[in-house]
């Protein structure tokens, strides 16, 4: 892996992150750089190098940021080192992106030329704003049909506030005008600030486990010098001091160096044995001549979302808790404890950092584990104060004390931004406060609007995002920032099969929407609870009290009426299709219940 | 294992329209049944076919039925199934109380056609009447109306026929018990020897898994079939399979065999078959689309394939078949045509022993009134695990 590498003059380096929504082809000009910059060569060249996993390929998000170091020939006759620093494309992880951009001097605001500015993009560069970097904006797509290059540019001027004249246009895609962008980074970025000699400052911009070379930092030295050759570090943090192992750059294959400094971004190894050991935002310094302060802006990530996860098949218990050992790995933020539950046996209390994260490492789950899990519905973590006062705090509905212990009960809220072009700001303000939103502001940009909503966060966790899609015809876009916990009148409501209250099921809603909540969800189990040999009936109760019930009638015969001559295939094909049905529904009591049925909480339709 | 009776199976793939409710392998006719491009030439690829498939599992065994079925077999002459039923007689040897079924679709006959069938040596006839009520028959797509199926059973009666099923549907769109009994003592009136009620269900690929009629709902499902089935036993017809009905002793003996887990030849496009050796079962079927089917039989190239069946999937084929018979079936029946013991068959049942959904007497196994509405979920534990 060692090889002869460029070092450069700092005055020659470049370090830039690129902002874009999903799907506005981020990945694509990256790729592109790549290329023209000769970091792989055409046989080793994937497309979209830079999101590696499958699940990112597919999906187009990134999850885990990764970088690139990359050499470039400027029109100058000089050589720079650019050092291309990956963000994860999506709300949840909005941490880690301004960890990303905090390890930059600049950015590019990538913007697609069709689709226009989306309420994150904004929300990333004004962060990037705020951090003092120079933002270059880029259309992009300016070879497809629909582009509308006008109209995004005026909108990156109303919305984001940035000249627009600027702007450059390319296609990623077709590698048009790709290599004007890398000029002017070379041109318009300064090059990285920060002092060889001062004491080593690194930020780790993001670790992750390697299955050859464990735990694996990416950091930008901001200050000082790091070298390899047994140097002893430390985590600013934590105060736990380590040996370096292995430094070095990737191009984007990994290639060993001696030393990183003041500007330069590599990779770290240093025999850690988990990542948690080495969180995003935390600052790296020398053990033997500390700086006196830690890198501003470091926070441990907390989870938002949490919900109960539990195979289907009992016995898979035991490779389900390996699954999210490994997953853990390589995810700082997911969190899980064991629990168990009368109805669905046992299982794991999983926190997430968002509805997004929740469904990736679902899917990955059930993708790369081969595990057949229940979700149940995802909640928030509520604050109670009980009359004696004592605090809880309480993420499983399950766990709530009895109602005559509480005072009060806490639900936290976010400030939602939402973008969304003048014709669908009637329906998205109806949305949000048929969601228990606060109105907190609104500007009128060109024909854009942003507005901002103080919103409980249980609201939007479930399907807000869906909604908003729906009712600004997919032009809605979404940002989000937690605040604080507020009073709200919040009650439990239990959902029982044939009689039996299944824990998993109860949901905390809001008084108001309790009843209307309950009849919804209960009728939503209905239709996809399938027949029995037996009635079957579903109930919602507020405490004591049934507020709704509906019946699945029992099944009256189930016999194929023609097994046609010979050909038995078919309807064997048909036998196999109901019992496979019937294995991945979970047995409560008597009654099957599908994995649909649990997920229902998620999608009740409101209108 | 013994070796079983043996039948022979000929499918006819074509129709002058293809129903919205058939999942069959049935192709519309562009325009009328070509003589030359149609009729010589899939005779001619039958008899290939069934060339092919004569060989030593099927030496020194008699055939102890022929079922014509489609598709519309009727479209064919009965020129055509002259020389047909003439060339098998050469190749391999019938049974001499052998049942010889063609299946006929009203619409599609002409009055001296039904001598000219008896006389090429055809002595049952299923006809496809479905309903006696216009409008369900226009529902249910067919080409016929009451009138040309009336004409169509006289004329069958008139020229010899005594031995005919007709089949029917029920569960049909709005359809009432009253109107299903209406249906069946209309059928009655004709004497047939067999009656068979089908259910209609909305199978995939179909006109109909696209555009769902409204059916009746489970409860209404069963109270029509239960006034069907009081009305046919009132007047002489016993029920011997979920669908089948027939006077004493005139049980379609073609049907039985597969019931009873019996050997067959299925020879046309997409025919099946089912063959037992000495201590193997095999499965076999042909070339699915008719066109293909001749392109293939005619150049010599691959229109069959073939699979075995493993030990470990006999019990559930068996029983699928045998437990729609309403007086079961014997457990010697069991061990001899699968080959294995019976205590297995016992304990793999037990679960649907306990439901009361199957019981065992007099060395028979059979469904309980109750079972024999769920066989399906009888089966469903019975599949191999994969």
């Amino acid at each position: 892996m060692s090889g002869r590498h460029f070092i450069p003059h700092p005055s020659r380096i470049r370090n830039f992150s690129i902002i874009a929504h999903v799907d506005h082809g981020k990945s694509t000009l990256a790729d592109r750089f790549i290329q023209l910059c000769g970091g792989l060569d055409q046989r080793e060249m994937k497309e979209q190098v830079l999101d590696s996993m499958d699940l990112e390929r597919e999906r187009g998000i990134t999850i885990k940021a990764q970088s690139v170091t990359l050499q470039y020939q400027a029109n100058d006759g000089h050589r720079y080192q650019l050092n291309l620093i990956d963000t994860p494309g999506h709300v949840d992880f909005s941490y880690e992106v301004s960890r990303s951009l905090t390890a930059c001097e600049g950015a590019l605001l990538v913007v697609d030329a069709a689709q226009g500015v989306e309420a994150q993009t904004v929300a990333n560069c004004y962060t990037a704003v705020d951090l003092g970097l120079t933002v270059i904006p880029v259309l992009n797509k300016i070879d497809l049909p629909a582009a509308e290059p006008d109209r995004v540019l005026q909108e990156i001027e109303d919305v984001i506030g940035l000249d627009s004249n600027a702007t450059l246009s390319v296609s990623a895609k077709t590698g048009q005008g790709v290599e004007g962008v890398l000029e002017q980074i070379v041109t318009l970025l300064p090059p990285p600030r920060g002092s060889e000699n001062a004491p080593l400052r690194a930020l780790i911009i993001d670790t992750w486990f390697d299955n050859y070379l464990g735990v694996v930092s990416l950091i930008r030295i901001m200050d000082g010098v790091l070298n390899t050759g047994r140097t002893r570090i430390r985590m600013m943090s934590t105060m736990k001091d380590y040996r370096v192992e292995n430094i070095g750059v990737f191009t984007p294959k990994p290639v060993n160096v001696e030393r990183l400094s003041a500007g330069n971004v590599g990779y770290l190894i240093a025999g850690l044995k988990e990542i948690k050991s080495a969180r995003v935002g935390d600052t790296i310094t020398l053990t033997n001549q500390p700086a006196d302060q830690p890198l501003p802006g470091f926070k441990k990530v907390k989870p938002t979302v949490f919900a109960g996860l539990y195979p289907i098949n009992n016995a898979d218990f035991e490779s389900f808790r390996i699954a999210l050992d490994k997953l853990s790995l390589n995810d700082a933020s997911l969190v899980f404890t064991p629990e168990s539950s009368q109805a669905l046996g046992f299982g794991f209390r999983c926190g997430f950092l968002g509805m997004l994260h929740m469904e990736i490492v679902q899917e990955r789950l059930e993708r790369e584990y081969q595990l057949e899990l229940i979700t149940t519905s995802p909640t928030v973590v509520y604050e109670i104060l009980l009359n004696n006062g004592e605090v809880l705090f309480i993420d499983n509905p399950a766990d709530l004390p009895d109602r005559s212990k509480i005072e009060l009960i806490k639900e936290p809220y976010l400030i939602a931004r939402i973008l969304v072009p003048q014709d669908y700001v009637g329906a998205v303000i109806s949305l949000c406060v048929e969601r228990r939103g606060i109105q907190k502001n609104i500007h009128y940009h060109g024909r854009q609007v942003m507005l901002e909503f103080a919103m409980p966060v249980n609201e939007v966790v479930v399907d807000f995002f869906d909604h908003l899609k729906s009712v600004s015809r997919g032009y809605g876009s979404l940002d989000y920032e937690f605040i604080e916990s507020r009073p709200a009148n919040m009650v439990k409501v239990d959902i029982l099969i044939n009689g039996e209250k299944v824990g998993p099921l109860s949901v905390l809603v809001h008084k108001e929407h309790s009843q209307h909540r309950a009849r919804e969800l209960v009728s939503r189990m209905r239709k996809l609870i399938p027949r029995q040999m037996f009635d079957v009936a579903i109930q919602a109760a507020i405490g004591a009290k049934i507020i709704t019930r509906e019946t699945v009638k029992a099944l009256r015969k189930n016999v194929t009426a023609k097994c046609y001559g010979g050909d038995i295939s078919r309807k064997r094909k048909l036998l196999e299709k109901q019992k496979a049905g019937k294995k991945r529904m979970k047995q409560i009591g008597s009654v099957a219940i599908p994995q649909e049925a649990f997920l229902s909480i998620l999608q009740v339709e409101r209108d | 294992m013994l070796v079983p009776p043996l039948s022979l199976y000929i499918h006819f793939p074509w129709c002058i329209k293809k129903c919205p409710y058939c999942d069959f392998n049935s192709h519309a006719l562009k325009g009328a049944l070509n003589a030359e491009k149609h009729e010589e030439k899939y005779i001619k690829a039958l008899l290939t076919d069934l060339d092919a498939d004569l060989d030593a599992a099927t030496k020194d065994r008699k055939l102890v039925s022929i079922f014509m079925g489609g598709g519309t077999p009727s479209l064919f002459s009965a020129k055509s199934f002259s020389i047909l039923l003439d060339q098998i007689k050469q190749r391999i040897a019938l049974d001499a109380n052998i049942e010889i079924t063609l299946e006929a679709n009203p619409g599609t006959l002409e009055h001296d056609q039904f001598e000219a069938y008896l006389e090429s040596g055809i002595n049952r006839l299923s006809l496809g009447v479905q309903s006696f009520d216009d409008r369900q028959l226009k529902t249910l797509g067919r080409i016929h109306d009451s009138n040309a199926a009336e004409n169509a059973i006289q004329a069958a009666k008139t020229a010899g026929f005594e031995n005919f099923n007709l089949d029917f549907m029920y569960g049909l769109p709005q359809q009432s018990a009253e109107m299903a009994v209406q249906d069946c003592l209309h059928a009655i009136s004709y004497s047939p020897t067999h009656l068979s009620f089908y259910q209609l269900t909305i199978e995939p690929n179909t006109y109909f898994y696209q555009f769902p009629p409204r059916l009746p709902d489970d409860v209404q499902q069963i109270e029509i079939q239960t006034a069907l089935q009081n009305t046919l036993n009132q007047y002489g017809y016993q029920q011997y399979e979920v669908s089948a009905y027939a006077r004493p002793g005139r049980e379609c003996k073609h049907n039985l065999n597969y019931w009873q887990f019996g050997d067959y030849l299925g020879i046309g496009a997409g025919a099946h078959s089912k063959l037992t050796g000495d201590d193997s079962i095999v499965r076999s079927w042909k070339q699915k689309h008719p066109e293909t089917y001749m392109a293939h039989i005619k150049n010599n190239t691959a229109y069959k394939m073939e699979n075995p069946v493993p030990q470990k999937e006999r019990l559930f084929e068996f029983m699928m078949n045998a437990l729609r018979l309403k007086d079961g079936i014997k457990l010697t029946t069991l061990q001899q045509r699968t080959g294995l013991p019976k205590n297995l068959a016992i304990n793999a049942l037990q679960h649907a022993i306990n439901q009361k959904w199957v019981e065992i007497t007099d060395e028979s196994i059979r469904c309980t009134e109750s079972g024999y509405l769920f066989i399906d979920e009888i089966l469903q534990r019975l599949l191999p695990e994969s």
